[in-house]
């Protein structure tokens, strides 16, 4: 209590300046008074005795300080000092401390911004309460290609009806659909059907209105749609008193009846939620390849875990393996929390990004301490005079640390404003999951971290400028003139940190050749298709069309679109490569043996219909395409891709042969070429696809796909207007071309080989520096040997040859230790590999002859600049 | 002068202590001397430690002090003892007594006593 008591008084003294240094003034002048009258009337002269009892008071200065220590805290008034005294510093060579708090700036600012993308995803708790008990369920073949791990609707239900571990279960769908609000032009939106367990699972109250309920999702009930804060805002303008506006939502009536808070993205990039108004029944007995198109997710009851409940789903699984061997015998469910099915698979790109930017920070950090090595060593002249005056060791300690962690602040916080705007960018830039808005921000925690993070490279790095600090000779160092100062002490270590540098800056580089490498593998990959001057269009018509209808629609679209000026071909299909859309067949085949129960064939479905493989470049290797006959027949034959006859009929002609499907036989017709990103990646090799004509399957989802003689976006608008002059209730959705869906395709291993090799430029050019600061101050500090070595013959070529060798030693000592980390540390990049290996050997060699360049540049620079020296003038400066 | 003996550091709070407790309100002068004289002149209180003293026993609140004029109309700041100074003092005064009583049996005791 009364320490505190004492603490609040000094720490008041402090804040407010208040000193007693009047009230100790007079004390002193009373008592010098009255001892002086005591003097006198002891019989002194009175100037005798004022003399006497001053002499008696003792030193007033000391006497102050006590009482000053007393009064407020000694060592924070130090810190005040040093701080003022280090910025005066900083002030004094300006460009010395930009170089510093850059160079800072730059490694905080790599590595707070990937920090915060790592904490917003894959350490933050998601926006849901209690987001760790969600999970998503999955439904995994257990041999061969899954569907994205969609599950059909039955399925659901039984999990639904059987388990004993979730307290709700959502099941959605994405649709995309034609809205119509009020008297506006029909609009395409991106939905998603949920049920109504949805909203008990992911468990956010909207921001208006209501969400639906059981109520809502009943069969052929009244529409109900809840708004996504995106859609509200796209569709709307934000209008507030939305809720209860009815609208069409394809061509049915419906009632907006809530709007969601601006971070709720479950699932990412739909504008509304409708209810899905399914039943166990919606799907008669089929439970089959074809109606995987559900995403699901459970809640855990309290005091379920994880792995229990995936112990209850397997035992699900187990029944209806059983009950529905044809369908259900080669699935099985799987699970995981909601935090690794939305980020699982940015996971490990995210984690080597970090150690890429940490490796970063470090060869930052390893600059400024050689920065302030050589400034220690050209300051020991000043060191030496403060602890002659009288400074103490650990005084002087402490007033080089208060300067480096204010550079290492200074740098710091420039880093993390730097940091913020990077962050802000990457927020919306970032492909796929994580550049959904609300996904990726600062919050304090990452800002602490980075303040904190700052402060102990500050300490660590100003360590090595201390500790010279601490080896100063007085004597020797008062003793001699300015420019011999430096000795040979601290050189040693700054060879170290060269070598650590240069090894550190191979690492980074050979890892973004590993990338830039498996970017450019992947970009080279025959496509099976011609991306160049190709514009996708999303046209939609509503599910339940009449396929009649649905067939005149589509061909009166595709005759318009064929007879805009500038088209080459236009063609339909179910969905374009590159997009993720799982839409899988099983069938049997006339040339292989039937096995009950078993289908031999799992494939791909793809309708397609006008001229579509002339549209999109893939080519027709066997056999004929589609006929208009076969567009209309009730038993149409197929196309299938090479990787169907590869698997399945290495040796034989395909062509005459029949797949067979609910019993009825379906000829091959002829085989088209593997294309590549059919269910989204571009890496996964292609796997078997069949190929439907569309209006003889009924299929209501197309994309059109145009080629074009001139840049397709000049396209966009005509066929915007021939849609709608088609059916003036449809809506055209999204028309892109497709090298943005290839270059959203390739976005995460394009942005990750980017960032790595930014890293490695950046390091690299803070080794060279490095180096050539190194060499440059050894040159410096060595000006007179120099001279007497000339003096005594030693040839200009000598002199350089002398500063490469003491540069180059400890970088090539660096770069074979670097080569020995990067195999080891290149490992982690293997899941961020195609078609390399991580310890591809040219990669290595091409990395250290990239690095050797420069750096040996840097080297030469200003070791040819000492050998050309005049010996006489170098002498002369003793 | 030489002859005389620093008051230890420890010590000198109690001795303030006591000597408000004794004669009242005093001026800083006025406690030196009163000190120096119980002491017999064998001890020479520094004014370097003695304002930081007065100044810590006021922060802790054992101790008051404001501004008079003394017997000769001179400005100077009177020290006074507070309830808890008095509290504290009885504290340090058991304190110190015990621990006085204590070396002193140290110092009386014979080496027969502990057979």
């Amino acid at each position: 209590m009364k320490t505190l008591n004492r603490f609040l008084i000094r720490m008041r003294n402090l804040v407010t300046g208040r000193r007693g240094d009047q009230r100790l003034r007079e004390e002193f002048e009373d008592y010098v008074a009255r001892e002086a009258e005591a003097n006198i009337q002891a019989g002194m002269s009175e100037e005798g005795a004022r003399r006497h009892a001053r002499m008696k008071l003792g030193a007033q200065e000391a006497i102050r300080e006590q009482y000053h220590a007393e009064e407020g805290f000694p060592l924070l008034e130090c810190l005040v000092q040093d701080t003022r005294f280090s910025l005066r510093q900083m002030r004094r060579s300006p460009g010395f401390t930009l170089v510093i708090v850059l160079t800072m700036a730059l490694g905080i600012a790599a590595t707070t911004t990937m920090f915060t993308v790592v904490y917003s995803t894959l350490l933050r708790n998601l926006p849901y309460p209690q987001s760790e008990r969600i999970v998503a369920i999955h439904d995994t073949r257990i041999a061969g290609r899954s569907a994205g791990g969609l599950m059909t609707g039955p399925r659901f239900y039984d999990i639904e009806a059987r388990n004993r571990s979730f307290s709700s279960l959502a099941i959605f769908y994405f649709d995309e659909s034609t809205l119509i609000a009020g008297k506006k032009l029909p609009t395409y939106v991106r939905g998603a059907g949920a049920n109504a367990g949805f909203w008990g699972v992911f468990d956010t109250a909207p921001m208006l209105g209501r969400v639906f309920d059981a109520r809502d999702d009943v069969p052929h009930g009244p529409q109900t749609v809840v708004l996504s804060y995106p859609g509200w805002q796209r569709l709307f303008g934000g209008n507030p008193n939305i809720i209860g506006e009815q609208v069409k939502l394809d061509q049915q009536t419906a009632t907006i009846v809530g709007v969601m808070p601006q971070g709720f993205s479950a699932p990412g990039g739909v504008d509304l939620w409708h209810a899905a108004q399914l039943t166990p029944d919606s799907w008669g007995n089929d439970r089959g390849d074809g109606e995987r198109a559900y995403s699901v997710f459970g809640r855990l009851r309290l005091g379920v875990t994880v792995a229990q409940a995936q112990a209850d789903l397997d035992r699900i699984g187990e029944q209806l393996r059983r009950e529905y061997p044809s369908s259900d015998g080669a699935w099985r469910f799987t699970s995981e929390t909601l935090r690794e099915d939305r980020y699982g698979p940015v996971q490990s790109a995210l984690v080597v990004l970090l150690i890429a930017s940490a490796l970063l920070l470090l060869i930052a950090c390893i600059n400024v301490a050689n920065l302030l090595l050589s400034r220690a060593t050209t300051r020991q002249r000043e060191v030496a005079l403060r602890r002659a005056l009288g400074a103490s060791g650990r005084r002087v300690a402490f007033q080089l640390f208060v300067e480096s962690v204010l550079l290492a602040l200074a740098g710091g916080v420039t880093g993390i404003v730097l940091a913020f705007v990077l962050t802000r960018i990457a927020a919306t830039s970032l492909p796929g999951t994580l550049g959904q808005p609300g996904t990726i921000h600062m919050d304090g925690i990452v800002i602490g971290v980075a303040l904190l993070i700052s402060v102990a490279t500050g300490i660590v790095f100003g360590v090595v400028p201390v500790l010279e600090a601490r080896k100063v000779q007085l004597l020797s160092a008062l003793k001699q003139g300015g420019t011999r100062l430096g000795g040979s002490s601290g050189n040693w270590l700054r060879s170290v940190l060269v070598g650590v540098q240069v090894g550190l800056s191979l690492v980074l580089l050979v890892g973004a050749s590993l990338l830039a490498e498996s970017l450019w593998n992947l970009m080279k990959q025959p496509l099976g298709f011609e991306p160049e001057h190709l514009l996708t269009v999303r046209v939609l018509l509503p599910w339940n069309t009449k396929p009649e209808a649905v067939r005149n629609f589509y061909n009166d679209v595709q005759q318009r679109i064929q007879n805009l000026p500038g088209v080459e071909a236009a063609g339909q299909i179910s969905a374009p490569p590159m997009t993720d859309f799982h839409v899988r067949g099983s069938f049997n085949a006339d040339w292989l043996p039937q096995v009950a129960n078993q289908s031999a064939i799992s494939a791909e479905n793809r309708n397609i219909a006008g001229n579509l493989l002339m549209a999109i470049g893939t080519p027709l290797l066997a056999g004929r395409e589609f006929s208009a006959a076969d567009q209309v027949s009730t038993v149409p034959p197929f196309l299938v891709n090479e990787a169907l006859v590869r698997e399945f009929l290495p040796k034989g002609n395909p062509i005459g042969h029949h797949l067979l499907l609910d019993g009825q036989a379906h000829e091959i017709v002829g085989v088209v070429a593997d294309v590549r990103g059919v269910s989204g990646t571009i890496a996964a090799e292609p796997g078997p696809a069949v190929y439907w004509p569309a209006n003889a399957n009924g299929g209501w989802h197309r994309y059109f796909l145009v080629r074009t003689k001139v840049p397709p976006e000049q396209l966009a608008q005509s066929i915007r207007e021939q849609v709608h002059q088609s059916d003036p209730m449809q809506s055209v959705g999204e028309i892109g071309t497709m090298e943005q869906l290839l270059g959203d395709a390739v976005a995460q291993p394009r942005l990750n080989a980017a960032l790595v090799a930014l890293f490695a430029g950046v390091a690299l050019l803070l080794a060279c520096s490095g180096i050539y600061g190194v060499v440059s101050y050894l040159a410096a500090q060595r000006t007179q040997e120099i001279g007497v070595r000339m003096a005594l013959g030693a040839r200009r070529g000598d002199i350089t040859r002398l500063f490469v060798l003491r540069a180059m030693v400890p970088a090539a000592i660096g770069l074979g230790t670097g080569t020995v980390v990067s195999l080891a540390a290149n490992r982690l990049l293997r899941s961020q590999l195609y078609g390399v290996q991580p310890d591809d050997l040219r990669l290595y060699l091409a990395s250290l002859l990239v690095l050797l360049v420069p750096l040996l540049a840097a080297t030469l620079m200003p070791a040819i600049r000492a050998g050309k020296t005049e010996p006489m003038k170098a002498l002369r400066a003793e | 002068m030489k002859t005389k003996k620093d008051v230890q550091s420890g010590t000198l709070a109690l001795m303030v202590l006591k000597t408000l407790d004794v004669l009242g309100p005093q001026h800083g002068y006025g406690i030196a001397r009163r000190i120096e004289q119980i002491s017999g002149d064998k001890l020479f209180v520094n004014q370097g430690t003695l304002y930081p003293v007065l100044l810590r026993l006021e922060q802790e609140g054992a101790v008051e002090s404001d501004w008079g004029s003394s017997e000769n109309n001179r400005r100077a700041r009177f020290y006074r003892l507070t309830r808890a100074g008095h509290k504290l003092l009885e504290a340090e005064k058991r304190d110190w007594e015990q621990t006085t009583a204590i070396i002193t049996r140290f110092f009386e005791v014979k080496a027969e006593d502990l057979a």
